[in-house]
């Protein structure tokens, strides 16, 4: 491999690690917050790719202006659900056997929803800039990962900011790591949860979006992409958002590069490998191998 | 002549009784605490004593009995309006937020939204009491000594300008000198003006510190009166404080 391929790799690394972060980070803060492991994601992105296209075509909003549009309509669409049915879920330190049917359940309705509303013919949203390049010297970059990545790492640093100086977010850190201390100093659980469920709905909806603007998709839409969530998280824990950042790269670089080993039609089963692997091996994710090496320094 | 004296009482309790599932293990607890006292609640391992004051904060759901707190009935209530009241709780065991800064930790004692406007001017209180928390601020509360873990969780607990200071075990599984510290501040705080109810394995120091003492035994309050009372009764002398 010459030094050019191998920067235009690690570019196209980045840029996927970008998009697998935003996609993964509403099912992190959902699951840190109420250990609900929100199998209907892919649902929410879904809905979030559709939402994207209807404005486009019926509006001619930009795609990209048109996710992030998107992400405050699937922030009150999580809200009611967390109102109508998440919040009659027995509240658990661990995931319930309720909390994942349920979770399924609403993924088989938004799927059938998504079949019924937009049939089952794949869609794209294609624009003039769809196929445009950008070159930074030798590297060659389309224009609209670029800006995809762009919105997602602006998303990612918001909510970075909200995490980390809010109040609000400071009750969410505090309820993922000890909600019995977050009740005692006065935190109301149930609407931190409630809030926090929109933020995840809001970002997986953003991200099925974004997603949008790359791939065609059809009411499926987003099964793949809620296995590598799965090894994201798993990688990355559920401490922060840079953490889902780490993990997020993690994947999109082993992908990436795994396609010089092992044909594109298996990039699937390289992240279940992964997947597989980090289980055995660190189950910590990144975190426990960080303080491994601290500790070792 | 009644309504002095109950107007001199900040926290009245009736006759709780609590469950956890089928098990019941509160029995018709009642007790009382006058404003500007120490009160003690002892007793051995399981009594319930921690359930007592988690149930007083609310985050215990009570099955049946009466909690009155500044002459308003709040057993219905959900712990953040009895924050708000403030009421406040250091748990057993500290339970710190161990991947959040110290000052995070503390910050988080004024969550509720009535209660941020004085967050910093309280902050700066807290530091004043507990100048070591000061000069770790900024380090994670999960790598503190077990000591500094404790004055954090105190300290989180006075940044809601407590009324009532409840503690449960303050002293647990800390080195002789540190317990002796921990008192003291304790002491200090009485003596600011912030009634306080606390737990206590270390029953010898409960005693001594406090002007009233309940002995809580398998979900009931089996004895109370005057602190020195009870380090003179020859039963919790014989039981609690070892001697024969
Ligand atoms: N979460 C729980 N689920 C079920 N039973 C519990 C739970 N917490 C406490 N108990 C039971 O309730 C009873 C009272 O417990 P509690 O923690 O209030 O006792 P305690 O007086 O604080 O004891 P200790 O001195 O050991 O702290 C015990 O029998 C205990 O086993
Ligand atoms: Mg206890």
């Amino acid at each position: 491999m010459t030094l050019i391929e191998f920067v235009n790799l690690l570019a196209s690394a980045l840029l996927l690690a970008g998009i697998y972060a935003v996609m993964s980070v509403g099912m992190t803060v959902i699951y840190g917050v109420m250990k609900i492991v929100n199998l209907a994601h892919a649902g929410f992105m879904m809905l979030g790719a559709y939402l994207a296209l209807e404005l486009f075509e019926r509006f001619r909003i930009d795609p990209i202006l048109a996710a992030l549009l998107v992400f405050p309509v699937m922030f009150v669409v999580g809200r009611v659900l967390h109102w109508l049915l998440v919040r009659r879920l027995p509240t658990s330190d661990q995931p319930t056997l309720a909390s994942l049917l349920l979770m399924f359940g609403l993924w088989l309705v938004l799927q059938n929803l998504g079949y019924f509303i937009w049939g089952n013919a794949d869609r794209s949203i294609y624009t003039s800039h769809t196929l445009s390049l950008l070159r930074f010297g030798a590297v060659t970059i389309s224009t609209v990962r670029l800006v995809v990545f762009g919105a997602a790492v602006a998303c990612m640093v918001a909510l970075h900011l909200i995490l980390n100086h809010t109040w609000f977010g400071r009750s969410v850190r505090a309820l993922i790591q000890n909600r019995y201390a977050g009740q005692i100093v006065g935190v109301d659980d149930q609407k931190t949860a409630s809030i926090t469920f929109g933020l995840g709905i809001g970002f997986a909806g953003l991200a099925g979006a974004l997603l949008a603007s790359l791939y065609s998709f059809n009411p499926d839409f987003g099964r793949p992409f809620l296995i590598r969530a799965f090894v994201i998280i798993v990688l990355g824990g559920l401490e922060s958002v840079s953490g889902v950042a780490i993990g997020a790269f993690v994947l999109a670089f082993v992908e990436t590069f795994g396609i010089l080993f092992v044909p594109a039609g298996y990039q699937l089963a390289l992240s279940y490998g992964l997947l597989v692997v980090v289980l055995i091996f660190l189950p910590g994710g990144v975190a426990a191998l960080t303080a491994k090496v601290r500790r070792l320094a | 002549m009644s309504n002095i004296s109950e107007s001199s009482i900040l926290l009245s309790v009736q006759n709780l009784e609590v469950s956890y599932g089928p098990v019941q293990v509160l029995w018709g607890v009642t007790l009382s605490v006058r404003k500007g006292h120490v009160v003690s609640i002892i007793g051995s391992n399981g009594a319930g004593k921690s359930t007592t004051l988690n149930a007083i904060l609310g985050v215990r759901k009570v099955g049946r009995g009466q909690i009155v707190f500044k002459q308003e009935d709040i057993v219905r209530q959900p712990p953040h309006e009895r924050v708000k009241r403030h009421m406040t709780l250091v748990p057993e065991g500290r339970q710190l937020w161990p991947k959040m800064t110290v000052e995070d930790n503390l910050l988080m004692g004024a969550f509720p939204s009535t209660l941020r406007k004085d967050a910093v001017p309280n902050l700066s209180r807290v530091y004043d009491i507990f100048p070591r928390l000061k000069e770790r601020r900024s380090q994670l509360a999960g790598t503190l000594s077990g000591g500094e873990q404790q004055m954090c969780a105190i300290g989180r607990g006075l940044m809601a300008e407590p009324e009532l200071l409840m503690l449960d075990e303050p002293s647990l599984g800390l080195a002789p000198k540190i317990v002796d510290e921990i008192f003291e501040f304790v002491r200090n705080i009485s003596r600011e003006g912030v009634t306080i109810l606390m737990v206590a394995q270390n029953v010898n120091y409960a005693l001594r510190i406090s002007q009233y003492a309940y002995l809580m035994e398998t979900g009931k309050i089996t004895l109370d009166g005057p602190s020195e009372k009870l380090l003179a009764d020859d039963y919790v002398q014989e039981a609690y404080l070892g001697s024969t």
